[in-house]
């Protein structure tokens, strides 16, 4: 047997964190296009406020404070983690037990049907703590799309590994630990590549509501001072920080799944 | 013989006694039977080769050896215990070789041939070490880090064999384990399978359509027609290779017209 029979290779490295030209010369422009109108603001009729220059927006980069940043990153991470162990149980757990997946599942299509703003209202209306309000947020959100999309994964596992792994008689632990989890690895990776996304925009407005700390109290402060270029500032932030998890799941997703072809 | 791939104290026997399996349809709500009242022994160490037609019970039979069907009526016992009541008590001694291999896309070869080691329990080295000698008797000692799309068809069925093996079963179950091979390649893993199995001490069911490779590799051929009815249970030493040509047809004819053929009873 020969080297020639095998069909592939496994990649020598993980893809790189990219920053392409095309991308630099798209933001470089938007950056001047805006640089222009903020200096014709007032031109066009525009209050000055409204379109600061680059500058301004630099100087309130330069005073953003790193324990906002790190207080909201914590809130996100928190609660995915725990949305995530929490979704995953119950899919299993549903993946088990065919009257529970039929009592459960109308409950969890009315939860993702409920609006974001709703939640946040139910919140402050329950709970007195600041934190558990903006937990219980995330939570309810994030949590239904890590549950639907293990459990549609699992179910879409093919029969006849589940069949070969059955005949080697696992224990139920087993069967989810050496088949089922591996298999939907790929599907959790997207779940949180969503998730995260989802998580960075609701943390926000939750944290408009009676946070003290975080970069959504720091944009309704920005909000009360009519500072436009503080509110672009922590925009940038906040994007900025969604870039850097979504490429940071990108890359041990590419770790983890090297053996795809 | 290994005694490292030996059954500890041998492969029990298999006793299946009026076996019935009924399936009812979820569309029209018919019920279909599928295995009717199925009598058969197998004794320790026999290769014992089932043919019959599409859709005559043989996977069902299959699926109850595994443990993942149970019978709607009669028994299947293995020594004194059933292999879908007594589930976990089967655990590393029953194996299968399945029609496609179904390696799992994640794991490497050797990781693939360690799965049923770590179901039981070893110790990892000892996972580890098992695993490497059955990919290395089937000749996969260079290719024990690829990932399953890295080899071919042979040899992702070769990495199979060697996971089903490697827990040293009392018995060995084979689902057409070779018909999706070409010819060459589908002889050359018969031929090895049966030389481990023989080695190993193992009682072999192989399920096959093939009539040519039951006859190569059967002790026995048991012949199933429709709803698993036993047609015919030939002890193929009983026959001279010279008469091999005669036993195709009869086996032929038996399948064809659901009715033993008469020549077949001078096994």
């Amino acid at each position: 047997m020969s080297h020639e029979e095998l069909h592939g290779s496994i990649p020598a490295s993980y893809p790189a964190l990219t920053f392409p030209r095309q991308t630099f010369v798209s933001l470089l422009a938007f950056a001047a296009v805006w640089e222009i109108l903020s200096h014709l603001a007032p031109v066009l009729g525009i209050p000055p406020f409204a379109i600061p220059s680059l500058v301004r927006i630099a100087k309130s980069i330069a005073t953003i404070t790193p324990i906002d940043i790190a207080v909201t990153l914590a809130r996100v991470m928190a609660a995915l983690v725990a949305s995530f162990v929490l979704g995953l149980a119950l899919a299993m757990a549903m993946y088990r037990s065919e009257p529970l997946e039929k009592y459960l599942h109308p409950l969890i299509r009315i939860l993702m049907a409920v609006p974001v703003v709703s939640w946040i209202l139910f919140a402050v209306l329950w709970f007195p703590g600041v934190e558990f309000r903006i937990g219980f947020v995330l939570f309810v959100v994030c949590g239904p799309v890590f549950l639907v999309d293990a459990l549609d994964a699992m179910r879409s596992v093919p029969r006849e590994l589940r069949h070969m792994i059955q005949s080697f008689r696992p224990t139920g632990l087993q069967f989810f630990l050496k088949l089922m989890l591996p298999a939907i690895v790929p599907t959790i990776f997207t779940s949180w590549k969503v998730n995260i996304s989802l998580a960075i925009r609701v943390v926000t407005i939750a944290e408009l509501v009676g946070a003290v700390t975080g970069i959504g109290h720091q944009l309704s402060v920005a909000q009360e001072l009519f500072s436009v270029a503080d509110v672009f500032a922590w925009t940038i932030v906040l994007v900025a920080l969604l870039f850097l998890l979504e490429a940071i799941v990108a890359q041990i997703e590419a770790r983890l799944l090297r053996w795809r072809p | 013989m290994n005694a490292a791939s030996t059954p500890m104290n041998g492969p029990p026997p298999i006793a299946v006694r009026g076996l019935r399996k009924v399936f009812r349809q979820t569309t029209t709500g018919q019920s279909v039977v599928a295995i009717d009242r199925l009598d058969l022994n197998i004794a320790p160490r026999e290769v014992v080769a089932i043919v019959g037609q599409t859709g005559c019970g043989k996977s069902t039979f299959f699926d109850m050896m595994i443990g993942l069907e149970t019978p709607t009526e009669g028994s299947i016992h293995i020594g004194d215990k059933t292999p879908y009541a007594d589930f976990d008590h089967f655990r590393g001694k029953i194996a299968t070789v399945f029609q496609q291999d179904r390696l799992l896309p994640w794991r490497s070869a050797l990781d693939n041939a360690k799965l049923p080691l770590e179901l039981i329990g070893l110790p990892e080295d000892v996972q580890r070490e098992r695993a490497l000698t059955w990919l290395n008797r089937l000749g996969l000692g260079n290719f024990t880090n690829a990932y399953p799309h890295e080899l071919s068809g042979g040899m992702r069925q070769r990495v199979a064999i060697a996971r089903a093996f490697s827990v040293q079963p009392d018995i060995m179950l084979a689902d057409e384990a070779f018909g999706h091979l070409d010819e060459v390649t589908a002889a050359e893993l018969r031929d090895t399978f049966l030389a481990l199995a023989r080695e190993s001490g193992s009682t072999a069911i192989l399920i096959t359509h093939q009539l040519e490779e039951a006859i190569g590799v059967g002790d026995r051929i048991v012949v199933f027609g429709k709803s698993a009815k036993l047609l015919a249970d030939i002890h193929v030493a009983q026959w001279p290779k010279s008469q091999y040509a005669v036993l195709r047809e009869a086996i032929q004819f038996t399948l064809q017209n659901n009715v033993p053929d008469p020549r077949l009873a001078q096994g």
